[in-house]
């Protein structure tokens, strides 16, 4: 059961070119596994699927590493911050109800964004027009904050704030929600910071690869809720769909998936946000606070 | 070591009692075993069953009599501490609001009887001993809530354990083979907490506790399993460095394998 939802998520992921932690957390949330134990083994799963994925990027040259250790090292704070707070919300019994919360606001705020721009793309399309570009060297205002660094790889001149904003959010929100957050993190690093498409996709990817790894480690040694069992049987069933997923996804049409994506995204939230509005069937629950002696 | 010395002062008051030996209904005793002593864990555990059996022996002289005896068995898991949640529509969103917290409930309890409890012995008595889910010593922590709040906190709680099958009373499940000759099969199901259980046999006449017999069963994982879980309670920083280090070469593998460009 666990290894088809692995593969059912990694074919979404290889068709959709996402990590696919933000609809494997949810599945295992609603497949009645702990909303703990399913965040901290998805943070192991993103591990592994990003792993294979910077190989790729990696032998490509696709890769900025100074940029990557930057954001990382950002994304170790906000991950430590994440994990730390995880364990407050877990003592306090509202781990679930944020966990919960945040879906919605994220995928319903995520869902409608691609919704509307991919039903404008598809507009477009049929009325002839022409798809407006991005326009790089075009400059906004994160280009007039200080301290900057120049990264050669990504030919960027950036402030370190925007980055450290970027990485350390994506690493707080990956240890509490148990998201790699690639499908935010790379239209952040497009749209705000410039970095050239070719080298987002690697570099985020090993900025998600790093931060997970120590996500995992410190969610092992703090709520000691990381699988490993578990986390195997997603990390093969994800690999194995992730390869169909990729082959279909190449004859689709890219806003076409984006669509099919904003709609899965916006259906998770509002799963989530049901199990919020409407009364439950019984209103308490059980938790073991202290496992028996072993 | 109140335990000890309890079971101390039964086999002492037992062989006093078979000494004098003065009423017949006394004289009746009771062996009782388990079918395993251990329970093994394995990635695919399913549950499994456990058979207590025994026999009322008597003395020559009794005159063998069968059915004002009534048996007990109690199955009773590792005490841990659990809270109780209720939910509460705060703006509009349901979020844990109250909640009771209970220390040292057992994390796996079966009764099963001949007949049912109330009949077998007083209140009091199953009270003291702790024998039936109502008589489960439920009192909260520190809870200064009213008694009805409390009872609908306990009512819960004994719910939610009862549907997932770690708590379990049933009456007439102990057969009997022979007047003398009985077993029952208590499920333990696949989400059983591991530790020492105590498995507790009572032999009753006429609401009087007649004997008691003692089994301990060892409930544990074994092979992958019990080396992943000791080690994540144990080493959490090795098990955590371990679970990075296989998902990176998970990932490694798959790249190597699914290579394409």
């Amino acid at each position: 059961m666990i290894f088809a939802m692995g593969g059912t998520v990694g074919f979404l992921s290889g068709l959709f070119g996402i990590g696919g932690g933000f609809l494997l957390t949810p599945l295992l949330i609603f497949s009645g596994i702990p909303p703990a134990v399913s965040v901290a083994t998805v943070t192991t799963q993103i591990v592994a699927s990003s792993a294979s994925g910077v190989l790729s990027y990696w032998r490509k040259a696709g890769i900025d590493f100074k940029l990557a250790g930057v954001l990382l090292c950002s994304g170790i704070v906000g991950s430590a911050l994440g994990v730390w707070i995880f364990g407050i919300l877990q003592s306090l019994g509202q781990l679930d109800l944020v966990i919960s919360l945040s879906y919605v606001t994220f995928l319903g705020t995520i869902g409608v964004l691609m919704l509307g721009e991919s039903v404008k793309a598809i507009m477009r399309r049929k009325n002839g027009e022409a798809p407006t570009g991005r326009r790089p060297g075009q400059h906004n205002w994160v280009h007039g904050l200080p301290f900057k660094i120049r990264f050669r790889r990504s030919k960027l001149y950036v402030s370190v704030i925007p980055i450290f904003g970027i990485g350390s959010s994506i690493g707080f929100l990956g240890s509490v929600l148990g998201i790699g957050g690639g499908f935010m993190m790379v239209p952040a690093l497009i749209y705000l910071l410039r970095v050239p498409a070719h080298i987002v996709i690697g570099t985020s990817l090993l900025q998600i690869l790093g931060t997970m790894a120590v996500a995992t480690f410190l969610h092992s040694i703090n709520t000691q809720s990381v699988d490993i069992v578990l986390a195997l049987t997603l990390m093969i069933g994800g690999v194995i769909g992730a390869q169909f997923g990729a082959q279909v996804g190449q004859g689709m049409r890219g806003e076409h998936l984006r669509l099919g994506l904003g709609l899965l995204v916006l259906l998770v939230g509002l799963r989530f946000a049901y199990n919020l509005i409407v009364e439950p069937d019984d209103l308490y629950s059980v938790t073991v606070i202290e496992e028996p002696v072993r | 070591m109140r335990y000890i010395t309890h079971s101390l002062l039964t086999v002492l008051t037992l062989s006093l009692l078979a000494l004098t030996s003065l009423t017949p209904a006394l004289a009746e005793r009771l062996v009782s075993a388990i079918s395993s002593s251990q329970v093994a864990i394995t990635s695919n555990f399913t549950g499994t069953q456990i058979l207590v059996y025994g026999e009322i022996v008597r003395d020559a002289e009794t005159v063998p009599r069968s059915g004002d005896q009534d048996l007990v068995v109690v199955v009773e898991g590792p005490l841990e501490r659990v809270t109780t949640w209720r939910k509460d529509r705060i703006l509009g969103v349901w979020i844990n609001a109250t909640s009771q917290t209970y220390i040292a409930v057992p994390s796996f309890y079966a009764v099963h009887t001949t007949d049912d409890l109330r009949n077998i012995a007083s209140e009091n008595w199953l009270k003291q001993y702790r024998i039936g889910l109502d008589n489960l010593p439920l009192a909260a922590l520190g809870s200064r809530a009213p008694a009805a709040e409390r009872l609908a906190f306990k009512e819960a709680f004994l719910r939610a354990r009862v549907q997932n099958g770690l708590y379990t009373q049933v009456s007439r499940s102990i057969n009997f083979l022979s007047p003398t000759l009985f077993s029952t099969t208590v499920d333990l199901p696949a989400n059983i907490p591991t530790g020492e259980y105590k498995i507790t046999t009572f032999l009753f006449s006429g609401g009087v506790l007649l004997d008691q017999q003692e089994q301990v069963l060892t409930v544990a994982k074994t092979g992958f399993e019990q080396v992943t879980f000791s080690l994540s309670r144990q080493h959490p920083a090795v098990y955590g460095a371990l679970a990075v280090m296989l998902a990176l070469f998970t990932g490694w593998v798959a790249g190597v394998i699914f290579k394409k460009d």
